[in-house]
């Protein structure tokens, strides 16, 4: 299975890794998202009404004891989906091959006639690899040789190569593993090619350097799913294809307060995808990575990570 | 070759499952086929990854389930009882049907509670071809059948399977004067579950939509068409292919010659949706395997 092959996946996301050659489309792509009011992709049906978001104030540190109502914010588990299929499994593996040589042995009569013209090149190809096919499954044993003039046998033999050699076969498939797993880059798209990868933003909070997912507040009167968006675009740039996939929060974050008097803080998460592009980090935000479920666990807090573990897929 | 390579690379690492078995019995043998006849029943199931369905399963039904939540903090309420149901004691009455009122709302109703175990699923997949000159004569039907075989793969219990049921003719309902007639056939379709679902869509997608010309999409109804006629809360995305567009499908591309003529076809994509704005649901999932929608 080759790297481009899989890549027909979910948004076309064939990720280009430098800027330059997509500014014109994220270009085009920030205009839209700041001038429509709700931009949707798919045709769902209407979702549940945010009132929560109408009602929430504007970030504020402040103190009175008045203002009860609690802080909001958006933070984006952006994603980047598998990109070539899943290695398998011994087991799965066996199993394949096993159920692969029932098909084959109870499968109906192949009509030669109808597919192939009498004597013609590709059936003479069809034949000679169906053989190896078969003694693959069955072992060397069952295929039963007919008798052949050995020089036709090589001159067909001769013919096929020739006829392989026109279409390109044996040419090396693209290698699974991508320069960047062995030099360990984390921050190119095509790494991990197998696994869901999430953006991690790197910024100092309270004088401590910590990961966490692209984070922001809510304005006054903004949907949180669009304010989620809109600190995206201001966090890491707007050199990058996403698209929001919900305007449903997938879960909440209530982080611990050190001061007991000010206002509760919530954050809401929601899932996004990235289609082209690569991450630009804005000033205030020190380093991005991509990285897959296990190697967030070890990059940030542990109360933050018992939080978000079960919004990311183990795959 | 590369299936060659990857039997041989399975092989090395498998030596035990990745070569044929040893036959140590004869089976007995079948008397009127001379067949032998295999001690257990044997069933295929999948024999190779699939990748639409690994993409079903790693993303898409994440984000269906997002897309598609809707949040009830509170229980359903339960019907109003307008008028009084049949007494289930009352022998006259025990075991009739007892009618709602205002007949049974069909389009009115909502769908079930979101919850992560009714996520929208693709459940099968219809393709149905219908011959018009099959009712001068039976025989034109024949080549709708082969190029059905040769798309989709599917025979009747093939595998071992009793329920898969292969190409099945369709026949006429009614009697329609000068036209049809009940019993006659008119028509091929073949139902597509599990894996090969997947990858006639896989090859819809990658071979024929790119290239049929003046396609943009799956034309959508216009968005004051009912909301609550029985298509659109039946769970159900169809739409047609013309007649070129199955010469574009590599299996009968190979040897379109063989065939008397290109048949155009409807495909049926249906889901596990139900209620109230399931058709759109069923298109949010649907166009998830990449099949674009377009509003006119």
């Amino acid at each position: 299975m080759s790297r481009i092959e899989a890549l027909a996946k979910f948004g076309a996301s064939v990720f280009t890794g430098r800027g330059e050659d997509v500014q014109t489309t994220s270009y085009f792509f920030s205009y839209t998202v700041r001038h429509s009011p709700l931009c949707r992709t798919l045709a769902t049906e209407a979702q549940a009404s945010m009132s929560a978001s109408t009602s929430s104030p504007p970030p504020q540190p402040t103190t009175s004891k008045k203002s009860l109502k609690p802080r909001l914010s958006t933070a984006i588990i952006l994603n980047r989906s598998p990109i070539i299929t899943r290695s398998r499994t011994p087991f799965e593996q066996a199993y394949y091959a096993y159920q692969a040589r029932i098909r084959r042995a109870l499968h109906q009569p192949f009509p030669y006639d109808f597919y192939f013209k009498q004597g013609s090149l590709l059936e003479t190809r069809f034949n000679l690899e169906e053989k190896e096919r078969e003694k693959a499954a069955f072992g060397p044993g069952f295929v039963q040789e007919e008798w052949q003039d050995p020089a036709k046998a090589e001159a067909d033999k001769a013919a096929v190569k020739v006829l392989a050699q026109q279409e390109g076969e044996g040419e090396p498939l693209t290698p699974r593993v991508h320069p960047s797993d062995t030099s360990g880059d984390t921050k190119s798209l095509d790494r991990a090619g197998e696994r869901n990868l999430y953006l991690l933003l790197k910024s100092t909070e309270g004088g401590k350097d910590v990961w966490r997912f692209p984070q922001g507040g809510v304005d006054k009167s903004e949907f949180l799913h669009q304010a989620a968006h809109k600190q995206l675009l201001a966090q890491c740039g707007e050199t990058m294809d996403t698209w929001i996939v919900s305007r449903n929060p997938i879960g909440v974050y209530k982080p611990t307060q050190t001061d007991a008097n000010a206002p509760e803080h919530v954050v809401f998460f929601y899932k996004g995808h990235i289609m082209a592009g690569q991450a630009a980090p804005a000033e205030g935000i020190q380093d991005f990575a991509w990285l897959t479920k296990e190697e967030i666990e070890k990059q940030v807090d542990k109360t933050y990570w018992e939080n978000v573990k079960d919004m990311l897929s183990d795959f | 070759m590369a299936s060659a390579a990857l039997k041989s690379s399975v092989s090395s690492l498998l030596p035990r499952f990745g070569r044929p078995p040893r036959i140590r019995a004869h089976p007995r043998k079948d008397r009127a086929t001379g067949l032998p006849r295999p001690p257990v029943k044997l069933v295929t199931r999948e024999h190779a990854p699939c990748r639409l369905e690994d993409h079903y399963y790693n993303t898409l039904q994440d984000d269906l389930m997002y897309m598609t939540y809707k949040h009830e903090h509170l229980p359903r309420p339960t019907p109003r009882q307008i008028r009084l149901t049949f007494d289930p004691n009352d022998p006259y009455a025990k075991n009739r049907y007892n009618p709602p009122v205002g007949g049974s709302r069909v389009g009115k109703k909502l769908p079930p509670p979101s919850t992560a175990n009714n996520v929208i699923k693709l459940e099968k997949i219809v393709v149905h071809s219908m011959v018009k000159e099959a009712l001068q004569s039976k025989s034109n039907l024949l080549g709708a059948i082969m190029a059905l075989r040769a798309l989709t793969g599917e025979s009747h219990k093939a595998g071992g399977r009793h329920k898969v049921e292969g190409v099945q003719l369709v026949r006429g309902k009614k009697s329609v004067g000068g036209w049809i007639r009940p019993g006659v056939p008119v028509g091929a379709k073949v139902v597509l579950k599990g894996q090969s679902m997947y990858d006639f869509i896989s090859t819809l997608v990658e071979f024929v939509l790119p290239r049929l010309r003046e396609f943009n999409g799956v034309v959508l109804p216009p968005e004051s068409s009912s909301s609550s006629s029985p298509s659109s809360v039946s769970g159900v995305v169809s739409f047609g292919l013309p007649p070129q567009a199955m010469g574009f499908f590599p299996q009968i591309e190979v040897n379109q010659d063989s065939y008397p003529k290109m048949y155009g076809m409807h495909i049926h994509f249906v889901t596990n949706a139900t209620g109230l704005g399931a058709e759109n649901r069923a298109r949010a999932l649907v166009s998830g395997f990449q099949i674009p929608f377009v509003r006119r």
